[in-house]
């Protein structure tokens, strides 16, 4: 016996005892292990073929002979690979050790992340928000609206006159445009989020006191918003978004799921990227669905344009009646609007493009 | 491998002081992840239970001890059968809490009580996982013990203005390290509250040093801002930059003090002790130059980040082992579920002992 091969040395690794021995394995002709102790030559474990295991094969390791009990000799030599291993045990350690491969993972892992992140997962999620129920979106609405009123929402200064007379307006629209008159509903609230209209997914849509302030004068401007609004709705974009967040963070989780500290905050900076990408696109669909309907009814896209120049204004206007009244601190009351409006513009990126592009609007062009 | 590391026979009869031997290589590793990444992906994910098994392996494998190597001993169906539960539950988790905001809040609560079963389950697991020797550590809290460390002192701590916090934080270091065994024999360590003070002392200073410069800076940027001036942009971004990096250096100072104290106070009962150098200044560096490798390769380095880090701390660490070290027997059986520990990362309430 052992007569085909060399003896290997190693250190062979006491059964649940840290006791462990210098000792060199020989391979006999049937496959069958014997392990010596280096300095008396004493037998310390014998091991039929089928009694032992391999560990796995990691690059720069040496690889283990595992035998039943759990014991294990350990080969000095890190590069020493046992002749009984087979391929499929060899496999990983070759395609880790190939830069062929590992090119590939350069190219692939980051196209695949690309691919999903924006392909795939948003149109799943396109596809998938079409067969929702309905009454998700109205509780989903209904609760959102609870939420909202319970920590940024006032009841509404606005006159019942006026109220009557914006949702009478609103309510000819649908009409003219078919559609129903029961779902988008619109609440006054007072708030301090300042000029803004919001829709939930069930269709109410909520207007600040603000916004009704600012366009009072302009009623055209506040439909053309409304429109913009309804248009989320129409699309199904809160749920849309909602799904594609849920899908990438799992992705995320999934691919990534050892990754803590300081991994995770990168991966949480690029989502909240991606999804303010996302809600870009968005906006353009609900904007491209407010000159349609506008240009439906006779108006025109150019009411959106000047109600975001008002929107984007209203900011600048509204701090100034905030510090006018005192003379003094000029220069600061200056550096706070500048601030403002740059803090606004920061969150709105595109609030230019985006009056250019009302601007511009063809219908023959949709 | 360095045949000069064969592991020496156990005839030493006094405490012997070794270093931590870490050999992990950067490209090798980067290889591995990266193609088991690939191999995931390809696979939808079922591969990432070999993927986490064999990158701990590298990890482990390559940090030694008098020529002994760390051994990670899970299985890759036992993390897939965890992961594939906690996917499963964390994804009704998200589906029914974005859904439902009054049922978010009665998860939220069931999360709450799951809390400290989770963390327990979580590090149980990794510890059992864990082997030098062929004997595997163990990790024994219980649920009230966890609930009091991470629920009810921290709830405690908060109502005196943060001034207890310190102290919270060393009671619950101290309760997670106590319940850490190897080999039967238990942890102990005999840190102190007043170190952790000093050490949150330290980190103010610095905050009060940093936000006195950014004061002084930032108010020339604002005047810069209102007068238009182009450079109040440069301003802007050096002011963005500052908060980064001061981030990491408060980060680096108080969790290189930590460590320390940790560590030069830890014993394992009768086995061993330890001796930690961290500097802070090459700790700093070490924390800000593996973040922007993160970010300007878009999470892509973690691997290397992971290596520079293991070998960073490696390198500042001692283990006095005594002569009960090499007559240890194994305590602990390999049947464990991975499930709290995958649902733990999941839910980010994982923690490490480091």
């Amino acid at each position: 016996m052992a007569t085909d091969s060399l003896p290997i040395a190693g250190t062979f690794q006491m059964a649940g005892r840290a006791e462990a021995h210098p000792a060199v394995a020989r391979i006999n002709d049937n496959g069958s292990v014997q392990i010596i102790a280096a300095n008396d030559q004493r037998p310390l474990h014998y091991s039929n073929a089928q009694d032992m295991r391999y560990g796995d094969i990691i690059p720069g390791l040496p690889a283990e002979l595992i035998f039943a009990d759990g014991a294990r000799f350990i080969p000095n030599d890190a590069s020493y690979r046992w002749p009984g291993l087979s391929t499929a045990q060899r496999l990983p350690a070759w395609l880790e050790a190939h830069w062929l491969t590992v090119l590939a993972a350069v190219i692939l892992v980051p196209g695949f992340v690309w691919l999903m992140v924006y392909k795939v997962i948003p149109s799943a999620a396109g596809a998938s928000v079409q067969y929702l129920p309905e009454f998700v979106a109205t509780e989903l609405g209904e609760q959102t609206l609870d939420l909202l009123d319970r920590l940024y929402m006032e009841p509404t200064q606005v006159s019942r006159a006026q109220q009557e007379k914006i949702t009478d307006e609103w309510h000819s629209i649908l009409q003219r445009l078919t559609l129903p008159q029961e779902k988008y509903r619109l609440y006054f609230r007072a708030s301090s989020i300042g000029a803004n209209a919001l829709a939930l997914p069930d269709g109410s849509v909520i207007l600040t006191d603000d916004i009704v302030e600012l366009m009072q004068d302009h009623p055209e401007q506040l439909n053309a918003v409304l429109l913009h609004e309804i248009g989320h709705v129409e699309h199904k974009h809160s749920l849309k978004m909602l799904a594609q967040a849920t899908a990438t963070t799992m992705m995320f989780a999934m691919m990534f799921g050892d990754i803590d500290g300081a991994g995770e905050m990168i991966l949480g900076v690029g989502s909240s990227l991606l999804q303010s990408a996302f809600s870009r696109d968005m906006e353009r669909e609900a904007d491209a669905f407010a000159y349609t309907q506008l240009h439906k009814i006779g108006h025109s896209p150019l009411d959106f344009a000047n109600a975001m120049r008002a929107l984007m204004t209203s900011h600048g206007v509204s701090e100034e009646h905030l510090h006018n009244h005192s003379d003094e601190g000029d220069e600061q009351n200056d550096g706070e609007r500048a601030r403002d409006v740059m803090e606004y513009l920061s969150s709105h990126p595109d609030t230019l493009e985006r009056i250019q592009a009302a601007e511009e609007w063809q219908p023959e062009a949709q | 491998m360095n045949p000069s590391v064969s592991p020496a026979n156990s005839n030493a009869g006094e405490t012997r002081t070794l270093p931590v031997i870490f050999s992990g290589k950067k490209g090798e590793y980067l290889k591995i992840w990266l193609v088991n990444m690939l191999l995931s992906i390809l696979t939808l994910g079922i591969y990432s239970a070999w993927a986490k098994v064999r990158n701990t392996q590298y990890l482990y494998g390559h940090t030694q001890i008098e020529g002994h190597r760390l051994q990670f001993l899970a299985t890759p169906l036992q993390i897939l059968r965890g992961r594939i539960m906690a996917v499963i539950v964390f994804g009704l988790y998200v589906i029914i809490s974005s859904l439902h905001p009054i049922a978010n809040l009665v998860l939220m609560l069931l999360l709450l009580v799951a809390l400290p079963w989770l963390l327990i389950q979580g590090l149980r697991f990794t510890l059992r996982m864990t082997a030098y020797r062929n004997v595997r550590f163990s990790f024994d809290a219980n649920y009230g013990g966890v609930l009091l460390h991470f629920i009810v002192l921290p709830a405690l701590g908060a109502l005196t203005f943060g001034l207890a916090m310190p102290w919270v934080i060393q009671r619950l270091q101290k309760y997670i390290h106590d319940s850490v065994s190897f080999g039967g024999h238990n942890f102990t360590l005999n840190s102190s509250a007043g170190y952790y003070y000093k050490a949150i002392l330290v980190c103010i200073g610095l905050a009060i040093l940093y936000f006195i410069g950014l004061g002084i800076f930032g108010s020339g940027v604002i005047t810069a801002i209102s007068a238009g001036n182009p450079a109040a942009l440069g301003g802007m971004v050096i002011i963005i930059a500052s908060y980064f990096i001061f981030g990491y250096v408060v980060a680096a100072v108080y969790q290189s003090m930590i460590r320390n104290h940790v560590m030069n106070n830890l014993s394992i009962d009768g086995v061993a002790s330890f001796n930690s150098s961290v500097e802070v200044k090459p700790y700093i560096w070490l924390m800000l130059s593996n973040s922007l490798l993160l970010i300007f390769t878009l999470g892509l380095a973690y691997p290397v980040t992971q290596i520079r880090k293991n070998a960073f701390l490696a390198e500042a660490t001692l283990v006095n082992l005594q002569p009960a070290a090499d007559h240890l027997v194994n305590t602990v059986d390999d049947k464990y579920s991975a499930f709290g520990e995958e649902a733990a990362g999941l839910f980010d309430a994982d923690l490490s002992l480091t």
